[in-house]
Order: C-alpha cells, then sequence, then structure tokens
C-alpha cells in the first residue's frame, strides 16, 4: 500500500517533470545553441552541426585578444557606467524618498505626481531631444553621456519611499528629540535598516544599464565609449562571416547578467516588480 | 537698581538682535532641507526628462535643418509636421504593423506565462529548476537575444532552418519577418510574464479549489471557473505591461530587420529613429514621439480606470 502510493508519487512528479519540459526546452535552447556555436570550430558552423565535436576557445580569445574589435574595453565601459548609475540612482533616489517619506513641506503632493509622472513618458519619446541635448552639450562619445541622464528614477524613489513608510514614526521623532539632523539620520539609520529595497533597487538598475541598448547606440560613435551590448552587434557587422565570434560575444555579455540573475534572484525580481508597476 | 535694569534690557535686545539673522538662517534651513533632499533627483529629471520632453513637443512645431535646429515654424500650415505625416500612407503602415505586432506580443507573452506559471503551479522535484528556466530571460539583454536568434534564424546555417530542413531567410522575408521579431520578442519578455501571472497564482485561496473538487471539477474545469477568473486582474495588468513594452522595441527590429523587408517591421520606435538618425529630419522624428506618447498615455489612463473598477469578480 505504501509501496503504491510512493510509486504513484514518483509517477506523477516524473509526469509533471515532463510535461515542463518542452517549454523549458523553448526557453534554453536559444542559450545552448548559442554557446555551442561559439565553441565550434568554423567548418563545424558552415556544416551545419548542432553540437561541436571538440570545444574550442578560439572565438573567445579572439574577442578579447583582438585590439581591432577592443572588447576588453567595452566590457570595462559598461561595467564603469552601470556600477555608476547604479550608486547614483541609490544615493538620490534615497535622498528624494527620505524627503517624500520623513519631511513635511509645501508642494510634497505636487512634487510627488511630477515624479510619478515621469513613468508615463517611455525613453524613447525624449530620446530625440536628449541626442539633441548631449550634441549641444559636447557630451556625445563620453561616459557623462552614457551615465547622467540615468542618475535618478521615479521607479527608484517610488520602491524606498514605500519601504521607508514601514518604518515607525517615532523612530524618526526620537531620533529628532536627540538633536540627530536629517542627513544623519538617513545614513545612519533609514539607510542600514533598508538594505533590501537598495539590493532590489540596485541589482534592478545595474542590469537594466548593463542591458541598455538605444541609447548608447546613439551618443557613443569612436570604440572608447562603446558598451558591450553595442559591441556584440558590431561583431557581426565588422564580420559577418564569423558567425562564432559573434556567438562568442553574446556569451560573454550575458554572464554578468545571469550571475546577478542567479545570485541576486530575490533582489532582482522585487526590483522587476517594483519597476513594472508603473504609475 | 534702574540702570542694571536697563542694562539687562540692553543686554537682552543685543541679544535677541544677534540672533534674529541666525534665527533666520535656521528657519530658512528647516524650511529648504526637504528641498535639498529632493534636488539632485529634480535636477536629473528636469534636465533629461521635463526639458526634453517640452523640447520634443517643441520640435514636433518645427522644420529643422540636420543638426536638429528648429528653423522654420511649420504648425497648422500646410508644411504641419503631423498634417504631413497623418497623410503619408507609410506612416498608417507603420501604425497598422505598430499596432499587429503589439497585441501579438501582449496575447503571446501572456500565453507563455500563463502556461509556465500552470505547469509550475503544483510543486515537484525539480519545480524550482523550472521555475528558474521560465524566469530566466528577464535577465537577457535584447540586443544578446536579437544577436543570438539572428543566429538560430540564419538562413544556411541557422538552427530553425536545419530542424526543418528548409533555407528560409525568416528576417529578410516580408511573410516571416515580423512573426521574428515577434517571437523574439515573446521569448524576451516570457520571465516577466511567468513572474507576474505565477505571483498571481500564489494568491488564489486554496479553499476555492476545495469547494470546486468537492463539486466534482476536473483539471481544466477548476481552470477555467476558478483560476482564470480569480487571476483576471493579474492577467489585464500583465497585458497593459506588455502592451507598453512592447510598443518600446527597439533593439530587435535595429538588429534583426531594420523595420524591414519593405515596411513589414517599421514599427513607430523604430521610424522615430529612421526619421531622426538616417534621414536628419528631426521635427517629423519628434512629431512621431509625441503621437508614441499620446497612444501609450491613453492605454495607461485605460488601466487606471480598470484599476479603479477592479477587472474581476
Amino acid at each position: 500500500m505504501r509501496i503504491a502510493t510512493r510509486q504513484r508519487r514518483l509517477l506523477q512528479n516524473t509526469g509533471r517533470f515532463l510535461l515542463n519540459i518542452p517549454l523549458m526546452l523553448v526557453i534554453l535552447v536559444p542559450l545552448l545553441y548559442t554557446i555551442s556555436i561559439s565553441v565550434m570550430p568554423p567548418d563545424e558552423i558552415y556544416g551545419n552541426h548542432l553540437i561541436p565535436t571538440s570545444v574550442k576557445f578560439t572565438n573567445y580569445i579572439q574577442a578579447f585578444t583582438n585590439p581591432y574589435y577592443n572588447f576588453p574595453r567595452m566590457i570595462l565601459n559598461s561595467f564603469i557606467v552601470s556600477t555608476t548609475v547604479m550608486l547614483g540612482q541609490m544615493v538620490t533616489c534615497s535622498l528624494a524618498a527620505f524627503a517624500f517619506s520623513f519631511l513635511q513641506f509645501k508642494g510634497k503632493k505636487i512634487l510627488f505626481i511630477a515624479v510619478l509622472a515621469t513613468m508615463m513618458v517611455p525613453g524613447e519619446v525624449t530620446i530625440i531631444a536628449n541626442y539633441l541635448t548631449m550634441a549641444q552639450w559636447g557630451w556625445l562619445d563620453s561616459y557623462r553621456a552614457l551615465i547622467f541622464p540615468f542618475l535618478t528614477s521615479a521607479m527608484g524613489i517610488f520602491l524606498l519611499r514605500q519601504y521607508y513608510l514601514t518604518f515607525a514614526k517615532e523612530l524618526y521623532e526620537a531620533a529628532k528629540l536627540d538633536g540627530c539632523s536629517n542627513l544623519r539620520f538617513l545614513t545612519s539609520i533609514v539607510v542600514p535598516l533598508s538594505r533590501p529595497a537598495l539590493g532590489a533597487l540596485g541589482a534592478y538598475v545595474f542590469l537594466n544599464t548593463w542591458n541598455q541598448y538605444m541609447w548608447p547606440l546613439l551618443v557613443t560613435n569612436s570604440r572608447e565609449f562603446r558598451t558591450v551590448q553595442i559591441g556584440i552587434s558590431m561583431l557581426y557587422d565588422i564580420d559577418a562571416v564569423s558567425l562564432g565570434l559573434m556567438m562568442a560575444g553574446v556569451v560573454i555579455v550575458i554572464v554578468p547578467s545571469l550571475s546577478i540573475f542567479v545570485f541576486m534572484n530575490k533582489q532582482l525580481i522585487n526590483g522587476l516588480m517594483a519597476g513594472a508597476v508603473k504609475g | 537698581m534702574l540702570n542694571t535694569l536697563i542694562h539687562v534690557e540692553h543686554a537682552m535686545k543685543d541679544s535677541v538682535k544677534t540672533n534674529i539673522p541666525t534665527l533666520r538662517k535656521k528657519k530658512f534651513l528647516s524650511l529648504s532641507e526637504p528641498y535639498l533632499f529632493l534636488l539632485p533627483a529634480l535636477i536629473i529629471f528636469g534636465l533629461f526628462l521635463y526639458y526634453p520632453f517640452l523640447r520634443t513637443i517643441f520640435l514636433s512645431m518645427f522644420l529643422t535643418n540636420k543638426t536638429g535646429k528648429a528653423k522654420i515654424f511649420v504648425a497648422f500650415t500646410s508644411n504641419d509636421n503631423y498634417l504631413t505625416l497623418f497623410k503619408d500612407p507609410s506612416f498608417w503602415s507603420s501604425v497598422a504593423v505598430t499596432f499587429k505586432f503589439v497585441i501579438a506580443v501582449a496575447l503571446g507573452g501572456l500565453l507563455v506565462g500563463l502556461t509556465s506559471s500552470l505547469l509550475t503551479e503544483k510543486k515537484y522535484r525539480g519545480s524550482g529548476f523550472s521555475a528558474a528556466v521560465y524566469a530566466m530571460p528577464i535577465a537577457i539583454a535584447s540586443a544578446a537575444a536579437s544577436m543570438a536568434f539572428k543566429m538560430i534564424l540564419h538562413p544556411t546555417n541557422g538552427l530553425l532552418n536545419q530542424l526543418m530542413g528548409t533555407q528560409i531567410n525568416f528576417t529578410g522575408d516580408s511573410r516571416y519577418a515580423l512573426a521574428s521579431v515577434v517571437g523574439l520578442t515573446i521569448w524576451l519578455t516570457s520571465g516577466i510574464n511567468f513572474i507576474f501571472i505565477s505571483a498571481g497564482l500564489r494568491n488564489v485561496p486554496g479553499e476555492l479549489y476545495d469547494s470546486a473538487s468537492v463539486d466534482g471539477a476536473g483539471y481544466w474545469r477548476k481552470v477555467f471557473s476558478v483560476t482564470l477568473p480569480s487571476i483576471s486582474p493579474t492577467l489585464f495588468f500583465q497585458i497593459i505591461i506588455n502592451i507598453i513594452g512592447a510598443f518600446q522595441s527597439f533593439s530587435q527590429i535595429k538588429l534583426l530587420t531594420e523595420g524591414g523587408p519593405g515596411d513589414a517591421t517599421n514599427v513607430m520606435v523604430w521610424s522615430i529613429y529612421k526619421d531622426a538618425f538616417r534621414n536628419f529630419r528631426f521635427g517629423a522624428a519628434a512629431a512621431r514621439s509625441v503621437i508614441l506618447f499620446l497612444i501609450v498615455m491613453v492605454i495607461t489612463i485605460i488601466q487606471f480606470r480598470f484599476e479603479k473598477k477592479g477587472v474581476n469578480y
């Protein structure tokens, strides 16, 4: 009897797993195929192999060492830009969220609506005017152009504010009575206590910046300031024959994204959910 | 005695006098402090959101030169950028393509998300892994995925043609180009669809299923009369997210089809890019941007309305 239920459970388990396989393949195959092509020698790619007979890392070595592609520089650029934007948003959003949740002032409601309203404007709508601004300021082809427009976000302010609102008002009042300044209260009490929310914001913003495509494409021209996402498409433009090199590039830029997904999964999903709850 | 009193009074006056400026300063500081906290964020929003937004509207009323300078005011004249667009059949075909694309992506994404959520709803050994796989596309950049799909769809050496034993030029054939970018976009958005819909599923009260079971309802019956009605607000919300996201798709188009062949995948964001950065018609591109904004705004307002009314029960 007990064995029968155990067997049935095993069968049920296997059945459920098998049901998942087709859809899991649809999601996974593009990645596995990319990896497979990236380690294939050219004759096998053009011989239409699906799985390489032997694993070769020539494409990766090419991507990293060929000075013509300058891929390492692009990886560095993406890291610099994503990290700065992430840290910048953490600072500006913490400050603004603090004002919106702990302080009382004239125009609070209107300013908050003005911040939230920015979520209604897709970035693509303002992208031409922003590009023209960058051209006027002589900011094209610089880190400034890649970083400054993204140093704050309504999503970040909203996410942190929601978190701060859960703090007890007494905490703030007690600190004030003890003569603690607002800035000190923010840096030494609020920020340490809101690490989960900051982590969510950080993971989400880093990933989004790392994955950006349209804006870096417009404002950078030289290989010196190109980011990786532009870099992988350039690997194709330069040499449409080296499909393996192109796929190696894709794998290289996906590794940091996937690492965030694996190691900061919870924070990323929390950030994503806050980011999608627009308006 | 009187002398001392007067002295004290003087002293007090003096102290009051000297204190007034510092007091004022303090008061001013504490009054302006909240705004100082907001300042960094507001400067960024001002420079890179409010200002360019207004500038886009402004530009849309002008003919511009090659560097994007507004030259001739044309609003309400026969050269009006909007009027020119509305008279241009390729604008309307771009709108039509955009709507086809958006609807296909929104519904396709929803279907994939719903399927993956239902498949992992009941836990089994390894369901955590399946859930991670379904969520994974949220981390993948659209540019990276586009390059991977470029390889998969490659006319001679791509996976899809190999599997089917064909040599179809998916991205270059107007019969398949739109379907290709739709497929890629559904793949890209399947992660967020899975995350939100499975979160919605977890919130369905278990008693509803129990009482349905007591009534003798089978699996599909339960899906259609318990699950779907219960998560309809989530599904509605997710459709809106999909729609707004799809309106903004760019990398897929740029990297796979460049809006072609012909106008087959010429969605609005691509036409904005092409007008501004290939034809240097910044005024016309600005007008397209304003139209895109209005469409997205209308959809957001619809969302607000429905959220207030509630979609289900």
